[in-house]
């Protein structure tokens, strides 16, 4: 579980975020949602060690993770961030191998091979295994940072919009595969999720965030309400209950319809 | 990688031994120094380019470009002032290069103060800093030759070309050690510097160490352009274009490949240049100007679109 206490972050005297009390339990999918600004990001890159706090703690399962050593805290939280940019001319399998350099640090085992394997073949990338990630689609070189990032065998997995600029069909399967990572593998994902609906049918938990702090926080039912969700991007919504879930309309404004 | 191996074998025994009239007692071993220059200080650029633009995250960006060499050479010329003629006495052989590469390791820290901490600066921006540096520390220069004699800078002038003449073997051996030890201290980062090149976050998340990796590597590079500034002279932009070319002909990006083929067209192309001056030019042109004048038009073809690269 990793918990967050008392976190600040600013840069020089803007505070991006103050005083975030968040928890996030083990074996689920929680969605950082919020609008634009709002600190998800920095949230999640100072849970990622990737920016130091101002103030505060994170731990996990009770530690510190500022007292885990770089080397060790890889082993145990993996980070994909927005928009990887790589000019480099990889192939997909090459990529995927890079997430065992925790365990391998460069001098691949059996195990590692499995690893990077079983990654590929989780996301159906078996078809673009030689395929230079400068070549191929933003969905599939997205797929295969994630697939990366899997290989990398974290008990966490921490992703910054990981259906940024997707098609419907690779953002579908993207968050099928962080399902199955949670239900299946046990893993614990932290996704910044923009579109409501993919947050709202995929998560176990959502935390809310608006001007640097949590705004709600708890299971979709909870935080998926019209008047919380209309609170926190200051918009009317409605939302519709179906069979196979439920769906966020914000499409249309009362009184500023055409 | 193999082709070019041979290449660069074919060229050796060309220089080597075409000309010479087997005369083992003086020509041939005096050209066996050269080699060894070229191939030390083909080792020292190739590395050193591709090593600092993996770290700069930028493939325009050289230890030449931002300003290495110009540092080199205004303590060369502060030394010459302060000195005089005799400077060359005083230091001996290893004195002025453990004073270089204390000064480049030096001016990295600088350059790890201003580039690599701090918030992450746009592509233009290290390389506009950069030339501005060497633009600066050029005026320095040229300020302290005003105050030196003629001789004085006819020492310092040997200085300031690239050269395969005036390597002596003493510096030969201090320059391969240095080069060996750098590549035994950075043979273990080279699995992490294929990491590096997706840059900092993503390295970080990889468990990579990444300030204490770029201070490392930084000090190694110092270590380096230290090395072939003070066996063959500066070689302005030709790290660009071996970085470059090395890339472009590799069918991979890992380091393990480029590295060495870096290493191995920076070899070459001082051969060639070498052997161009010596059988095309009959000595009429220099090392030098051959290299800066491909090298040059290289960078600015790169400047040009470097909206594609950056």
């Amino acid at each position: 579980m990793i918990k967050v206490t008392a976190l600040a972050k600013s840069y020089g005297n803007r505070p991006i975020l103050s005083d975030v009390r968040a928890e996030f339990s083990s074996g689920h999918l929680t969605s950082l949602i919020g609008p634009n600004g709002a600190g998800k990001s920095t949230l999640l890159m100072l849970i990622a060690r990737l920016l130091a706090p101002t103030s505060g703690i994170i731990t996990i399962d009770g530690t510190d993770i500022a007292s885990l050593a770089v080397g060790d805290y890889a082993k145990r939280v993996a980070t994909l961030r927005q928009r990887p940019d790589c000019n480099m001319r990889l192939s997909v399998e090459e990529l995927v191998t890079f997430g065992r350099f925790p365990h391998s640090r460069g001098r691949l085992t059996a195990e590692d091979r499995g690893a990077v394997n079983e990654a590929i073949a989780f996301l159906s990338l078996e078809p673009l295994r030689n395929a230079l990630i400068d070549e191929i689609s933003g969905g599939q070189r997205q797929m295969a940072f994630l697939a990366m990032t899997i290989a990398q065998e974290t008990q966490c997995l921490l992703l910054d919009e990981p259906l940024n600029n997707l098609d419907m069909k690779h953002a579908v399967q993207i968050m099928q595969a962080l399902r199955t990572l949670c239900d299946e593998l046990g893993r614990t994902v932290i996704a910044v999720i923009h579109d409501i609906n993919f947050a709202a049918n995929y998560s176990d938990h959502i935390v809310a965030m608006k001007d640097g702090a949590v705004h709600a926080a708890g299971s979709v039912s909870e935080v998926v309400t019209e008047s919380g969700l209309g609170e926190l991007y200051g918009l009317d919504l409605e939302i519709v209950e179906r069979q196979q879930g439920c769906l966020c309309n914000y499409f249309t404004q009362k009184g500023k319809t055409r | 990688m193999l082709v070019a191996l041979v290449g660069i074998a074919a060229l050796s025994i060309f220089f080597v031994f075409v000309g010479s009239g087997l005369d083992f007692a003086y020509i041939i071993p005096r050209r066996l120094t050269k080699l060894a220059a070229m191939i030390v200080g083909g080792i020292a650029v190739g590395l050193s380019s591709i090593v600092f633009q993996t770290i700069a995250g930028n493939r325009i960006l050289t230890p030449a470009v931002m300003g290495y060499e110009a540092v080199y050479l205004l303590l060369q010329a502060l030394l010459v002032l302060i000195l005089g003629t005799s400077s060359l006495m005083v230091l001996g052989d290893y004195g002025n290069f453990l004073a270089s590469i204390l000064m480049m390791v030096a001016y990295s820290l600088v350059i790890h103060h201003w580039l690599f901490k701090g918030p992450q600066l746009d592509a233009g921006q290290p390389l506009l800093v950069g030339l501005v540096l060497t633009m600066v520390i050029g005026t320095f220069t040229q300020f302290v030759q005003l105050r030196i004699s003629p001789g004085e800078f006819a020492i310092f002038q040997g200085f300031s070309l690239i050269s395969f003449d005036r390597v002596e073997p003493v510096q030969l051996l201090w320059s391969t050690g240095f080069v060996a030890v750098v590549c035994l201290a950075g043979s273990r980062s080279l699995a992490v510097l294929d990491l590096m090149a997706l840059g900092r976050d993503q390295a970080l998340s990889l468990g990579v160490d990444y300030q204490r990796h770029v201070r490392l590597l930084l000090g190694l590079i110092a270590v380096l352009v230290a090395v072939s500034t003070s066996l063959i002279g500066p070689t302005a932009f030709m790290g660009i274009f071996v970085a470059n070319l090395a890339y472009a002909c590799a069918r991979s990006e890992r380091h393990r490949v480029t590295l060495p083929l870096g290493c191995l067209i920076a070899i070459g192309m001082f051969l060639v240049a070498q052997l161009s001056v010596e059988h095309v030019f009959n000595y009429r042109t220099t090392v030098g100007i051959l290299i800066n004048l491909a090298c040059g038009a290289w960078f600015l073809a790169l400047t040009l679109r470097f909206r594609d690269i950056a």
